[in-house]
């Protein structure tokens, strides 16, 4: 290491997933002094996106700690890597073989957790007012599908879709449309419901199987179970994020999910915070009830607060273990699973189906910057039951194989989740855990997570408040005769 | 009236720390030299609209906020960036050797095999030099690059590294044209549905 550490911080954050990092940024953003470190050495925990050869690599990661602070409960387990292409094939082939494909390594942006979000919601809000939304690019989710009776069907999301659509009839558009609106005014009676499901709501208001299948599992996103003030709620969040930003009320960050973390820390580092990855984290220094410090390496470095990933925190901090994980798949594949001319950015959204939990199927093609040209990215995500391979089999069956998509390569793996669980830490008393990656499609909840935890420490101090634009900034310098500027700006940021 | 600008470039100015990256940013956008950075806080990339061969562009040059010291620039910070200004301490030689290590960064993280690169040794104006010109041009020749030295307190170099760099940048052949409009977009506050039935509306 060239440099040492400052010894002394506000804050210290151990950890690079989402919630970690937008805490940093806004303890940032308010002149707190951060040190925000990981023991990876990449950005993003359990957020991460990793390219082909890096996530291989994961995979053959043994499940075991190294000396120093984390935990093995809130591991990536049950990974499974298989390759379905020889090794190699014939210089004049065209077909992928696994040493072209690894060629393109760099081109593929795989997530641990992808994420979409909605055009209106409070991530997509907190972008915008925290002016973080320099930092990445979007691409609208440009179709949502659903599996209704043995075939893919496009879900009608918008006004002209409806319309498009030949499988809905005059009658059925009709009926679609004024339960929109209806919902959409607000002026709908719900009290009759508040005890039952909103399958239950959509069938009293006689809507066909068809239909009731299109709101209940795809535009709601619900299950036979959902409560119906659960299920409006969902349904006018989805239509609230219509036409913002294209077809669709979703938005997918181009290269991946992992950019988010990322960007969060460059505006953290912008305005101060010290970015240390890959730091040999030994310990935590503690002075009875109280959390003084961490020691990296030979250094000991002191700071009033500690956040720190669920996953990276001594065992004894966890007082209840996981009790479900969330199952996922990552698919190679060489064609879209509903070819059309133009590329698509799909959601498939995958009813519950003989045990199974609905499963959301996200399918990324070249434009998204997550893989390489003629190639398609497929995520699965779905609640585990049994376990990744068994809980996805019935849709990969269903999906793909001969005269339909190919799978070149496949990735199988369970995140515990960490967001049902009581994390908070009696002793020491100013320590704060954040949990991994959770079910939901979006960032929303992440986001009221990590505000709720900066307003428990930082009371009474502004959560992100616009950072300016660069040209906002005016520099009042003056030629003089000191010379070395930017070990002045740094000694500044550390106010050492 | 404004020329017309031809295009946005993305540029990275990286290097060791206290080789003087953010006085060449500022000395450039702002023809300043400021002998208190603590300001510069909450600045991450400057903009200035440049005209070189005719051409106008509108620069948009990253700093590294801080984040070289440890190496944790973000992949993200170097994605898309069409030309790299690598900055090294003519009177440091370990910021000179250290410049090998930031090529290789460039080349694991930059998602444009083509992107440019500039060594400025920065500077000059001191007198306890300890890289001499020949061993850094000689450098900058087998690593592709080009080369300037500067200063960014006496202003020496500082226009003309940008210069160069940019019209280096729109000689190459497939790495600024038709840059945008592929359907990616930053968010903010207006609406841009793609078309202008996307919303459930009266039926009527």
């Amino acid at each position: 290491m060239d440099y040492e550490l400052p010894t002394e911080f506000d804050i210290i954050i151990i950890g690079t997933g989402v919630i970690e990092s937008i805490i940093s940024a806004a303890a940032s953003r308010i002149g707190k002094r951060v040190l925000h470190i990981d023991s990876n050495n990449y950005y993003g925990g359990l957020w991460a996106s990793f390219n082909l050869d890096a996530i291989q690599k994961l995979a053959t990661v043994e499940e075991t700690l190294n000396e120093g602070l984390g935990n093995t409960f809130f591991n990536v387990k049950n990974f499974e890597i298989e390759w379905h292409i020889p090794s190699e094939t014939p210089p004049e082939s065209t077909e992928w073989s696994r040493q072209s494909l690894l060629k393109e390594s760099r081109r593929f942006n795989l997530d641990l957790a992808p994420k979409l979000q909605f055009a209106r919601g409070d991530f997509v809000e907190l972008l915008i007012s925290s002016n973080i939304a320099r930092y990445s690019e979007y691409r609208s989710v440009s179709r949502v599908l659903t599996w209704l009776n043995g075939q893919l069907e496009t879900v009608p999301c918008s006004r002209s879709d409806v319309f498009a659509n030949n499988k809905v009839t005059v009658i059925e558009k009709r009926m679609l449309m004024k339960l929109f609106l209806a919902l959409d005014s607000g002026e709908e009676d719900y009290h009759n419901y508040e005890n039952k499901t909103f399958r239950a709501f959509l069938t009293d208001k006689k809507l066909t199987p068809n239909l009731i299948h299109y709101v209940l599992y795809a535009i709601a996103m619900c299950t036979d179970d959902t409560p119906c003030l659960q299920g409006i709620k969902n349904t006018k969040r989805f239509l609230d994020s219509l036409g913002r930003f294209g077809k669709t009320p979703f938005l997918f960050s181009m290269y991946g999910s992992g950019e988010i973390t990322q960007a969060f820390c460059r505006l953290s580092a912008v305005f101060g915070g010290i970015y240390a990855l890959n730091q040999p984290l030994k310990g935590l220094i503690l002075n009875g009830d109280n959390f003084e410090g961490i020691t990296c390496g030979t250094q000991e470095i002191k700071a009033g607060v500690l956040v720190m990933g669920a996953e990276k925190a001594p065992p004894h901090f966890i007082k209840q273990h996981p009790k479900s994980s969330i199952a996922r798949a990552i698919l190679i594949t060489d064609k879209s699973i509903m070819e059309s001319e133009k590329e698509h950015l799909t959601l498939l959204l995958y009813p519950p189906e003989g045990g199974k939990n609905s499963c959301v199927v996200l399918e990324l093609g070249c434009l998204t910057g997550t893989c390489p040209k003629d190639l398609f990215v497929v995520h699965l995500i779905s609640r585990q039951v049994e376990g990744p391979q068994n809980d996805f089999k019935h849709i990969i069956g269903n999906l793909f194989g001969p005269e339909k998509a190919n799978i070149l390569w496949s990735c199988y793996f369970s995140i515990p989740d960490s967001n049902d669980l009581d994390l908070t830490v009696e002793t020491p008393k100013n320590v704060t855990l954040c949990p991994g990656p959770d079910l939901d499609l979006d960032y929303d909840d992440a986001v009221r997570k990590a505000k709720a935890m900066f307003t428990d420490i930082f009371p009474d101090c502004e959560f992100l408040p616009r950072a300016p634009d660069p040209e906002e900034i005016i520099i009042e310098g003056e030629t003089s005769d000191q010379d070395n500027v930017e070990l002045k700006a740094e000694s500044a940021k550390t106010e050492e | 009236m404004d020329e017309e600008v031809l295009t946005t470039l993305k540029i990275l100015i990286i290097g060791e720390s206290g080789v003087g990256k953010s006085s060449i940013l500022v000395r450039f956008t702002e023809d300043n030299f400021d002998p208190d950075q603590t300001l510069t806080i909450g600045v991450d990339f400057k903009t200035k609209k440049l005209t070189v061969d005719d051409n106008t562009v509108k620069l948009a040059i990253w700093d590294t906020a801080g984040q070289e010291r440890f190496r944790t620039l973000t992949p993200s910070y170097y994605r898309d960036a069409q030309g790299a200004i690598l900055v090294y301490d003519v009177t440091n030689y370990s910021t000179f050797a250290k410049l090998e290590t930031w090529l290789n960064e460039l080349e694991t993280y930059s998602t444009k095999a083509n992107i440019v690169k500039m060594i400025v040794g920065n500077k000059i104006d001191k007198e306890n030099r300890e890289v001499n010109r020949e061993e850094a041009m000689k450098f900058a020749r087998r690593h592709q690059t080009l080369y300037i030295e500067a200063s960014a307190k006496t202003r020496d170099g500082v226009q003309c590294a940008f210069e160069e760099l940019v019209h280096k940048i729109i000689q190459t052949p497939g790495l600024w044209e038709s840059f945008a409009l592929n359907g990616n977009f930053q968010v903010d506050n207006k609406d841009h549905p793609s078309d202008s039935s996307s919303c459930y509306c009266s039926l009527t």
